[in-house]
């Protein structure tokens, strides 16, 4: 595996000013759902490790559940009428105030098509706390209630977020220049 | 919903005595995977929380996947071990180095159940890291090659282990004093 100072562009953010966020935004929550009955959902896989780093900051008593969601067909001319659930909650959330937690809001499509199926299911709240978002890329607009950090149109990693399905596992946010990036396969 | 202090009964692994744990097993992970091409399957939902802190830790770059399992039947009937694969893994693992990461192990059977499955696969290895270790408990020969802590015949929550669901949050392993917790509605 190629190490990742070879491609890396620059460190766009760093595991301190991650985790200071992470913080902030973890006690927004505690004091916003005070008394509620909250539940945490993940959409696997990318948004695990903000989850985890999220959740330890949330002060109140909550639950977490996730979900997997593939596409069908391939490429970018993914629609919300493209996506099937292939993991879904193992909770009712009927009645729950429920945030949903994203690692990164991109084209907006599948998190704009995970939230009318969660609003389906009547939550008495459903909100979204998304770590990055990268507004100029939006094609479904996604209301974001708890954001991390703006960032640009720029090809990240670590964080939760992969090359390829590695480098998920850095601690920080990373930018990669593809010219020397060399995938695997 | 409770608050955690009215039922604790006491802090079995405290967050330092976790972290440095955890860097221990990252450092050893990484020497012994040091020129293989590592996969790591995260057992949801209890092993989120180890397997979030655990990657950080190691050197090497693995990939990252995700299984989700339930026992089958309730009660006496979950004895049996067999278990249902609610989200099955994106990864084929043929020829691959595997390693599992539980949160915790007791009777060994629902490992054991996974094992074999994976095993059928044919990994070019197959390993697993346990977070905690209840070998009072066990019923089938099962042996973690990886094992965080070894811990007694208690009812345990935190960092990533609920009870009810909830409790995941908390950043240590504690166990509960049953006749002080009462399970949500």
């Amino acid at each position: 595996m190629q190490p990742y100072q070879e491609f890396l562009a620059e460190i766009l953010i760093d595991e301190a000013a991650l985790q200071r966020r992470i913080a902030e935004l973890g006690a927004e929550i505690s004091l916003d759902y005070r008394g509620r009955d909250l539940i945490l959902i993940c959409i696997l896989r990318g948004g695990m490790v903000f989850l985890v780093d999220l959740m330890r900051r949330i002060t109140i008593p909550h639950q977490v559940d996730f979900m997997a969601v593939s596409s069908y067909g391939s490429g970018a001319r993914q629609s919300a009428g493209h996506v099937r659930l292939s993991l879904d909650l193992q909770t009712d959330i009927r009645g729950k105030d429920v945030l949903l937690v994203e690692d990164i809001v991109d084209s907006g499509n599948t998190i704009a098509y995970v939230l009318e199926f969660l609003q389906t299911r009547q939550p008495r709240s459903l909100k979204v706390c998304a770590l990055l978002d990268k507004e100029e890329r939006r094609e479904t607009p996604v209301p974001i209630h708890y954001r991390g950090f703006r960032i640009p149109n720029k090809f990240v990693f670590g964080y939760g977020l992969d090359l390829d399905e590695y480098y998920r596992n850095l601690p920080f946010v990373g930018v990669v220049d593809p010219d020397k990036y060399k995938p695997e396969n | 919903m409770q608050d955690y202090h009215e039922f604790i009964d006491e802090i079995l692994v405290d967050e330092q005595t976790i972290a440095r744990r955890v860097a221990e097993l990252g450092a050893q992970i990484s020497r012994d995977y040091a020129d293989k091409d590592l996969l790591i399957v995260c057992l949801l939902r209890g092993a989120i929380t180890f397997t979030a802190d655990l990657t950080r830790r190691l050197t090497i770059v693995p990939e990252l996947d995700c299984m989700s399992l339930s026992s089958y039947g309730v009660g006496h009937y979950a004895s049996s071990g067999n278990v249902r694969v609610n989200l099955d893994l994106r990864t084929n693992i043929e020829g691959r180095h595997v390693l599992l990461v539980e949160d915790i192990v007791d009777s060994g059977r629902t490992l054991a159940h996974v094992l074999e499955m994976l095993r059928t696969r044919n990994p070019a290895s197959l390993r697993v890291c346990v977070l905690l270790d209840k070998k009072e408990r066990r019923e089938v020969p099962v042996q973690a090659d990886y094992v965080g802590f070894d811990v007694p015949d208690k009812y345990v929550f935190g960092y990533g282990i609920d009870i009810d669901e909830r409790y995941r949050h908390l950043p240590f392993i504690a166990s509960v004093d049953l006749s002080k917790y009462r399970p949500p509605a």
